[in-house]
């Protein structure tokens, strides 16, 4: 585990550097597209995080995140285009309904253990999908809620942002994020931090220690679902558009799971890592950059049979291709990719050190 | 005083009694030993007192209070520990974390939780190894670490469950004087233990369970000369 007198001064220093640079970076860049692939790693990272404090930390495999993700997404939005409340106090009412409902959530399924509880968090996942498809008064079915425009956001009579450009949803998806990353480092050096990593390595143990399971795992559930809600409402304003099949679907529950199995769970930056390798990839691969790209430097034939077959079918294989990364993480980087660096960089010391 | 008192305790599982009409006493400060063959029902009984099953019948009274139907976090609370059978080290964390998760029980703050981690891992003996992983530690020291972490949970009764099961006889030598060391701090320890010679050693009295049933309790030279128990363990006529 890391603390204070473990951190050395060069990853501070290029964090620091790393976080300077991220909020220049729009003053320097006019590409809204950069803007954009930048917000959508910004809410995957966000969204990573927050499994991560259940997942990661605490050992609870649930693969029905998008459950949050949904009602965060859904409460906001639905306060601002039906009842007129402002998205700024919306995000809350969001996270207050959606630990809410966590937290009835939680005390039914923590009884369930393993398999089990990924099971059960998969049916209540999907118990809110079609819940949501169903319920047209509320949600508007499967139709979905188009914003027709977000209230600019003022205090006193300054406009801080009238929310036109990306601009203000990149430095409010960064600013959440760091938020996010500090929150984790806070719990991963307190007493909640150790008592939800003793759950995670043996059940029994940790309750024979005098640790309440369904109490700490609640704790782990509620702070999860903060950032899982709170991405979700993000999301649902940038994007402008909600349905049950984007922002309660299945896909997005494997996908917030997979960005922390592939950056490396149960650490602070894995879900960034996660965010940053598989956003921009599938985004490359739904868009087709990576067969043009293929095309373009020469190694295929446009013409060819297997170009053309390329230029056709890459983008709608994207759920393959991120299965078969999945594969490959797996098996070569069980710890995922920051858990492979710091094993390759472990070796490298003790050879030095020999 | 007695600080456990065990009074007419039976545990079923479905038609099998697993304990049947146990009872027994335990004085503040003495080592009891509990002996038995495989299945006597020794592991069932520390279950049932350390509170992860209710008893079906009787009742456990630990330092005045009715332990039935308490959890272990809430049992480890009132100050009652134990270690497994199988270890169960807290794989990914430090020794020094595994100590701290346990220390955590009594105080809120890591640098307390810190401080009466390390005091007991000196007191087993693992000062060297304070930053290992708990999973890559060999057998021996997973049972020190065990023993460290309950330890720090600072409780009045400790039940160990085969300490020394599957070590060599250097390793069973530290921890019987390591169970010594304990009872000289004040700390009331049953026991469970296949190694006779051991058992004899540390016990101030010996309480034998055979099918589920309490055959025999009395102190060390009173079980090695009572009929009954020799021919659970030898086979009667």
């Amino acid at each position: 585990m890391q603390n204070m007198r473990g951190m050395s001064t060069l990853p501070v220093l290029l964090t620091a550097v790393a976080v300077v640079a991220l909020f220049l970076f729009p003053n320097f860049v006019e590409s809204t597209y950069a803007l954009h692939i930048m917000i959508l790693i910004f809410i995957s990272v966000i969204m990573g995080l927050g499994w991560n404090i259940l997942g990661g930390y605490t050992g609870q495999y649930s693969v029905g995140h998008a459950a949050y993700f949904g009602v965060g997404a859904y409460t906001t939005i639905v306060l601002m285009q039906y009842r007129h409340i402002a998205p700024w106090y919306g995000v809350w009412a969001g996270i207050v309904v959606a630990v809410a409902v966590a937290l009835i959530i939680g005390s039914i399924c923590f009884r369930l253990r393993g398999p089990y509880f990924v099971l059960a968090s998969i049916a209540v996942a999907e118990i809110f999908r079609v819940t949501a498809l169903n319920l047209k008064k509320l949600t508007n079915g499967a139709e979905g809620i188009l914003i027709t425009d977000i209230p600019p956001f003022k205090i006193g009579d300054i406009v801080i942002t009238d929310f036109m450009s990306k601009v203000p949803f990149y430095y409010i998806g960064l600013v959440t994020l760091l938020i996010a990353i500090i929150v984790t480092w806070l719990l991963q050096n307190s007493k909640l931090g150790y008592y939800f990593q003793a759950i995670r390595e043996d059940q029994d143990a940790a309750h024979s220690l005098g640790i309440n399971l369904t109490v700490y795992k609640n704790v782990a559930l509620a702070f999860s679902v903060v950032f899982t809600s709170l991405a979700g409402s993000i999301y649902g304003l940038y994007v402008g558009f909600i349905d049950p099949s984007t922002v309660l679907a299945l896909d997005l529950s494997v996908q917030i799971v997979m960005i922390c199995i592939i950056g490396g769970i149960g650490t602070i930056f894995g879900p960034v890592i996660g965010a940053v390798v598989l956003v921009p990839f599938s985004e490359a691969l739904r868009s087709n950059m990576i067969a043009q790209a293929l095309i373009d430097s020469g190694l295929v034939n446009e013409n060819s049979g297997f170009g053309s077959f390329l230029k056709e079918q890459l983008s709608h294989a994207h759920v393959l291709i991120y299965g078969i990364l999945l594969v490959v993480v797996i098996l070569f980087m069980p710890d995922g990719i920051l858990g492979f660096i710091r094993k390759k960089l472990l070796a490298k010391r003790q050879k030095e050190a020999i | 005083m007695a600080i456990l008192e065990i009074k007419h305790v039976s545990k079923f599982f479905g038609g099998l009694a697993a304990n049947s009409d146990v009872s027994f006493e335990m004085v503040t400060g003495m080592i009891m030993g509990l002996i038995g063959p495989n299945g006597a029902g020794k592991t069932t009984l520390f279950n049932c007192i350390t509170g992860y099953y209710p008893p079906s019948r009787g009742e456990i009274l630990f330092d005045g209070h009715r332990m039935n139907g308490l959890h272990p976090d809430a049992v480890c609370k009132l100050g009652m520990a134990r270690t497994w059978q199988k270890v169960r080290p807290l794989a990914k964390m430090s020794v020094v974390d595994n100590v701290m998760v346990g220390a955590l029980c009594r105080t809120n703050s890591l640098s307390k939780a810190r401080d009466m981690a390390m005091e007991k891992i000196k007191v087993v003996g693992l000062e060297n190894r304070v930053k290992v992983l708990a999973g890559s530690l060999p057998i021996g020291e997973r049972k020190k670490l065990e023993v460290a972490r309950v330890l720090a949970t600072k409780p009045k009764l400790l039940l160990l469950d085969e300490v020394m099961g599957g070590l060599n006889p250097a390793e069973s030598e530290e921890i019987i004087q390591l169970i010594l060391d304990i009872k000289h701090l004040g700390i009331t320890q049953m026991v469970i233990e296949h190694d006779m010679k051991a058992i004899m050693r540390i016990s101030d009295r010996i309480v034998v369970l055979n099918s589920g049933e309490k055959l025999a309790e009395g102190n060390p030279q009173e079980i090695v000369s009572n009929k009954a128990v020799v021919d659970a363990y030898l086979g009667g006529e």
